[in-house]
């Protein structure tokens, strides 16, 4: 039998204009999006069609950053991820794009550039108050414990205000009037390290409209001094 | 007819005959001249004044008006200068009455020559502007007589030596000294101030300054101010006697700085005698003469309303901090009364009612009452102790006045609230134990409450004195439908509707078979009638009268509590109970049980049960039996323990911790109430508004306030502003 001499190779009948970059140009959003959606595969749990705790911390482990990196919580706000230890598909969708990254290096390379960017006055108040309600995991959910905000805290203000969130740790778990925390509450605390002048606390008038806690709190720092 | 010609009638001026006489002027004038002398000497009464009139009148008239003037002043001033000689030379006293002959010499003078010249003071004066004859005799005399050197100092030492003689005690010759005054007086004002009155001014001040030294020195406080006040008078006094009334003012101005100002805080600190001195001893008259002078300075009423309020707020803390006087509460609050009044007649008989002394008194009771966190609970025991026995025998009146006086007291309350707590506490005790003296006087301090605090204050009140007439209504409804009842034991039920009766916990108890049964027939009565209530026995509220009669024959009718009926009833079957059983048979709790055994075991005079042992305490072994030996003089005997009492501390501490819980939705209300028609308020506005809001009732603290919005805040009543952290929005 004589060998095919040259294979059949389909080509694409080339049209002219448009129609042509349309197509080119859907099919490598196609691709993008494809590439997008894989990436959220490889880490969903297939029977929820969601990313699952276990698949977060796969993530998290291919792009060499810790489970409980402040990084990850970033990168949730910035899928604005409504429960915690869950991505959906939507959110993830909306997440990379936002990020303008499709594959994990890519990601991986992006972090950094996230950091900064939510670490910007407006985006920070943001993104503090999302951590918070991004612990509010059961429904009607208002407050959450104190255990889960000392290491909330330190994670989220510990980088930029370590000695007050410290002290305010320690008093925090010493003090038991409150044994929760309302939302209110939480962001005085981020008011109170930006505006009160640390350690001296000079400037905390306590009656002005400070949540009690931090009047308790500010009352204790001075006895103890 | 025709040649005359006609000529229209002239009438024409009266010409006197033309001067032609150059010396004329000359002439005219020595004639005059000659009359002022005269006049001078006193020899006027030769002259003719038609005569010497129409001389002056034609010298004007001729122009010579210019000559005339000159003339009079020359010669006057000559004249005024010998005046001045002879009056000089006069010595000693004769000084003053040559001065004031000699000036009403003048004066006589000067009329006469101003007639005289009467044309030229009307005519030449004004069209030269020179000055009018009368004037002119009055300044060359003050140039010449008053201002001449040799005169001028010896006048002014003259009269103020006559003041100083005066001043200390000798008498002098006032008529003289007021015509001289009137002379400066008459020669001008400025004459009469440079020449007299500043001068006078400051030698008095001198001579007060040193009086007030000496006195201070060596008088107290009261008559000091006696001595002043009477120096103050004499001043006033030789001002509408021989000086300007314009002086008054003045002269008493530098005794009221020299005597009072200088030494107004050395007065009232005065040891043994000052302010505060007076004050106690109700020293009206002085204390009077204090405010009269003192009103005279600047300050000098507020200095004395200061020293007042810090002693009274002294006082007062004393009084209410004092441990010996917390003992009893009726004492405590007798003794307020009392201060009250004292200060109240100090101020009415002395401080002539003086509205700011009234403020400062309030304030100051204000102060010192709210020092003691007892003191709402004392007021209602006061009162509790009146409505009971207090006011026995009292008539209407005299009921009206204690009462507006209590509230005096009531309205110096921050904490209101707590004194309702405990009103209602001791109301619920007197209404249901029988015990009060005079349902008016009830309902009249009701009324007088309502109109001080509200509707809101008195309903809970007026609700229990509703349900004790219901009460009895209901009572004689259930008697008529049970006529069979009358001849068993007679129950008396009061229905309390649960929300204006102070909350009991109630406890158990076992009745007597008698009673539960009785009991069980008015619960089926009374749900017949009122569908849809629940009735529960308060068997720690009750009490009973009980025919006793004792071993050896002596009746008694006693007088008791529910619970310690139930006792009693035990021993009708048993001679000889012991502590578990009675425990066991009432199931009354143990700490109101041995409270009960105790006032029937215990007490001397009321112990109609024998204890084993003896001891005072209640142990658990203890036995129990009748006292057959029980004597007592009375009858009836009253051994109940329902009365109301000074509470214990751990009771305080409850009624204390139930106020806090009320005064939470109170606040809340408020907060509510403000935002919803604020909308939005910043956080130091809010507070603000609702200690505002509150007053009335309690003193609301910040702290708790600052609770309750974090709360709503919570339950999403409110959230803060999103950009300005102050502000607060309200959430509809």
């Amino acid at each position: 039998m004589p060998p095919r001499s040259s294979s059949k190779k389909k080509t694409v009948p080339a049209n002219a204009g448009s129609t042509d970059d349309h197509s080119s140009a859907s099919s490598k959003a196609k691709t993008k999006k494809d590439q997008i959606d894989q990436l959220f595969d490889s880490y969903a749990n297939s029977s929820i069609q969601m990313i699952d705790p276990e698949g977060i911390e796969a993530l998290c482990s291919d792009l060499g950053v810790d489970y409980t990196d402040v990084r990850i919580l970033m990168f949730a706000w910035k899928l604005k991820a409504e429960k915690q230890g869950y991505f959906t598909l939507d959110e993830w969708r909306t997440g990379l794009k936002a990020l303008g990254v499709n594959t994990l290096s890519e990601l991986k390379k992006a972090l950094p550039e996230l950091e900064s960017e939510v670490r910007t006055p407006p985006n920070f108040a943001d993104f503090y108050s999302f951590a918070f309600r991004y612990c509010l995991t059961e429904e009607k959910q208002k407050t959450v414990d104190i255990e889960s905000i000392c290491e909330l805290l330190n994670l989220v203000l510990g980088s930029q205000f370590q000695p007050q969130v410290d002290l305010l740790i320690q008093y925090l778990k010493f003090q038991s009037d409150y044994k929760v925390i309302t939302l209110d509450q939480w962001m005085n605390f981020l008011r109170f390290c930006n505006e009160i002048s640390f350690p001296d606390l000079g400037n905390y008038d306590s009656t002005a409209a400070w949540p009690l806690i931090l009047d308790y709190f500010v009352e204790w720092v001075k006895q103890k001094a | 007819m025709s040649n005359q010609k006609k000529r229209n009638f002239q009438i024409e001026a009266f010409k006197h005959r033309v001067v032609v006489d150059p010396k004329y002027a000359d002439k005219t004038w020595k004639i005059l001249e000659h009359a002022i002398d005269e006049i001078y000497n006193h020899n006027a009464s030769g002259l003719s004044f038609e005569e010497l009139y129409r001389n002056a009148y034609n010298m004007v008239l001729h122009k010579f008006g210019e000559r005339l003037y000159t003339g009079l002043v020359t010669t006057m001033t000559a004249h005024l200068k010998e005046i001045s000689n002879s009056i000089e030379a006069a010595q000693g006293d004769m000084f003053l009455e040559e001065l004031n002959r000699k000036w009403n010499d003048h004066n006589k003078a000067l009329q006469m020559i101003r007639d005289i010249l009467m044309y030229m003071d009307r005519t030449y004066i004004p069209s030269n502007q020179k000055t009018p004859v009368h004037e002119l005799g009055l300044n060359l005399w003050r140039d010449n007589i008053i201002h001449f050197i040799k005169i001028q100092m010896r006048l002014l030492n003259t009269l103020l030596e006559l003041v100083k003689k005066e001043r200390t005690g000798e008498v002098i010759n006032r008529g003289l000294m007021r015509n001289i005054i009137k002379m400066l007086m008459d020669l001008g004002s400025s004459v009469y101030q440079e020449d007299f009155e500043k001068p006078f001014l400051e030698v008095s001040a001198e001579f007060y300054r040193g009086e007030s030294q000496k006195f201070i020195e060596c008088c107290d406080c009261g008559e000091y101010l006696k001595k002043a006040e009477r120096r103050l008078n004499e001043e006033i006094e030789r001002v509408t006697h021989y000086l300007d009334a314009k002086s008054e003012a003045k002269i008493t101005n530098v005794v009221e700085k020299e005597m009072i100002a200088n030494h107004m805080l050395r007065l009232v600190h005065m040891e043994n005698s000052g302010l505060v001195n007076m004050l106690l001893d109700d020293k009206y008259e002085d204390l009077g003469r204090m405010y009269n002078l003192f009103r005279r300075v600047p300050n000098g009423l507020s200095t004395i309303r200061d020293v007042m309020t810090s002693h009274l707020r002294e006082t007062g803390k004393q009084l209410v901090t004092d441990p010996e006087r917390l003992k009893d509460p009726v004492e405590f609050v007798q003794r307020l009364l009392d201060e009250k009044d004292k200060d109240d007649s100090i101020i009415s008989l002395a401080f002539n009612n003086d509205k700011t002394f009234q403020n400062a008194l309030n304030s100051s009771f204000e102060y010192f009452i709210n020092l003691n966190a007892r003191s709402p609970e004392f007021i209602s025991l006061f009162v509790d102790d009146k409505l009971r026995k207090g006011l026995k025998d009292v008539s209407e009146e005299d009921v009206e006045i204690i009462l507006d006086k209590v509230m005096m007291l009531f309205r110096y309350l921050q904490e209101k609230d707590v004194f309702e707590k405990y009103y209602k506490q001791h109301l619920a005790k007197r209404l249901l134990s029988g015990k009060t003296v005079s349902d008016d006087a009830e309902r009249s301090l009701i009324v007088k409450l309502k109109t001080e605090c509200g509707y809101q204050f008195t309903s809970k009140l007026e609700g229990m004195f509703t349900d004790m007439r219901t009460s009895q209504d209901t009572m004689q409804g259930f008697y008529a439908k049970y006529p069979e009842l009358v001849d068993g034991p007679t129950l008396v039920v009061q229905v309390l509707t649960t929300g204006s009766w102070p909350t009991q916990p109630s406890a158990t108890c076992n009745l007597p078979a008698e009673m539960s049964a009785l009991c069980e027939k008015f619960r089926s009565y009374y749900l017949g009638t009122h569908t849809g209530r629940r009735l529960s026995w308060q068997t720690n509220m009750g009490t009973a009268d009980i025919k006793a009669t004792f071993g050896k024959g002596q009746k008694h009718e006693l007088n008791v509590s529910t619970y310690q009926m139930c006792v009693l009833m035990l021993f009708n079957n048993a001679d000889r109970l012991s502590y578990k059983e009675i425990e066991q048979a009432t199931e009354i709790p143990a700490s109101d049980l041995k409270r009960c055994l105790q006032s029937m075991a215990c007490v001397k005079g009321k112990n109609v049960l024998r204890k084993e042992p003896m001891s005072k305490d209640i142990g658990e072994d203890d036995a129990f039996f009748v006292n057959d030996k029980f004597t007592s003089k009375f009858y009836k005997v009253k051994i109940g323990t329902v009365v109301a009492q000074k509470e214990s501390e751990p009771e305080k501490q409850e009624t204390r911790q139930r106020v806090e819980e009320d005064r939470k939705p109170q606040i809340e209300a408020a907060i509510v109430r403000i935002m919803k028609s604020r909308r939005v308020l910043d956080h130091n506005n809010i507070i603000t508004e609702v200690t505002k809001q509150l007053q009335s009732r309690f003193l609301a603290n910040p702290t708790e306030i600052k609770k309750r919005i974090e709360s709503l805040i919570e339950r999403d009543f409110l959230e803060r502003d999103a950009n300005d952290r102050k502000l607060y929005r309200y959430l509809a």
